[in-house]
């Protein structure tokens, strides 16, 4: 979920964005790692020079930047294993904690110290959240 | 980090060393200036005359070899860590010690960041003096360093060595 906008996204962020983004682009491009420096210093360069431009003007160039970075884009970028387009993106799947609230008693029962603890665990949440937010209202609980 | 790495990191600073030598030099004819990501744009950096930041005063090859290599000699990682050398089929067992070692390292290589102020405490911006997009190119040596990827969200609120550690120690799901 981290990645959901929950808010409008500053034009300082969108820079930066731009800026990885650029770089990671340009790490696609030149696989020699002393060539993709020197490409790297040259776009830093770039940036660099409109630090202080103002904000119209800065609005503009982002609308360009992010328009040439699409235009020049690598055709097979490199990603992250475990992130989206990575080679091992969602191999391994993490099952939610509370799917063990759902074992068959029985099955709970050859494992009464873990279970015995996760009760105790789950009253002592609960204790905690009443303490921290405060006792739910009575109109919020169970459903409609 | 691997001796790759930080064979990288040394290229790198090279690299930014003669970043001004080359870009004032002819750009034709060498191979490794071939603009590659420019096949639909036309190359409009190569009439142009770089200007680069330059941020500390001494800035000879040797000056940035003797600081590499001192920091590199001071992070033993042999003895450290019990493991020769990275295994890409399997992880390396990760400890808080380790990752604070191996984030410590990492910024103590960004040319940017003077290595005697350091400390895991001290905040970026304000304290080693980085912008903002230092900053971006800090976590992008993080992503490199520890191998997933940082989203911006969470990029941003990763202000000191400190909130790095305990992020990549959550994620990576160590806690001792």
């Amino acid at each position: 979920m981290a990645q959901v906008p929950l808010a409008i996204v500053s034009h300082k962020r969108q820079v930066c964005s731009l800026y990885k983004r650029a770089l990671r682009n340009l790490e696609a491009w030149y696989d020699r790692r002393n060539v993709y420096r020197y490409r790297a210093v040259q776009l830093r360069a770039r940036f660099d020079e409109n630090r202080n431009k103002d904000l119209g003007e800065g609005i503009r160039l982002l609308a360009c930047g992010q328009k040439e970075l699409f235009e020049t884009k690598h055709f097979q970028p490199k990603n992250f294993a475990n992130s989206a387009g990575g080679c091992a993106f969602e191999r391994e799947v993490i099952p939610p904690d509370w799917l063990l609230d759902y074992w068959h008693p029985l099955e709970k029962a050859q494992y009464p110290e873990y279970f015995a603890k996760r009760e105790q665990r789950k009253k002592e949440f609960v204790v905690w959240w009443e303490k921290q937010y405060g006792k739910p209202d009575p109109k919020d609980l169970g459903h409609h | 980090m691997s001796f790759t790495q930080i064979a990288r990191q040394c290229s790198r600073f090279a690299a930014a060393l003669s970043t001004a030598r080359l870009a004032s030099s002819s750009l034709v004819g060498q191979t490794q200036t071939r603009m590659m990501h420019r096949i639909v744009m036309p190359a409009m950096i190569s009439s142009q005359k770089f200007h680069v930041r330059q941020y500390s005063a001494k800035s000879t090859i040797e000056d940035i070899k003797f600081r590499v290599l001192k920091v590199v000699s001071a992070y033993d990682k042999q003895s450290r860590c019990g493991w020769q050398m990275r295994k890409y089929s399997a992880k390396p067992p990760l400890s808080l010690k380790l990752i604070n070692e191996r984030v410590l390292l990492v910024l103590k290589l960004y040319d940017k960041i003077d290595p005697s102020k350091l400390n895991v405490e001290s905040h970026f911006i304000n304290d080693l003096g980085l912008d903002s997009l230092d900053h971006v190119e800090v976590i992008m040596a993080m992503e490199d360093e520890f191998g997933f990827e940082i989203p911006d969200s969470d990029a941003e609120k990763l202000l000191k060595p400190a909130d790095i550690i305990k992020y990549v120690a959550d994620k990576e799901d160590v806690y001792e």
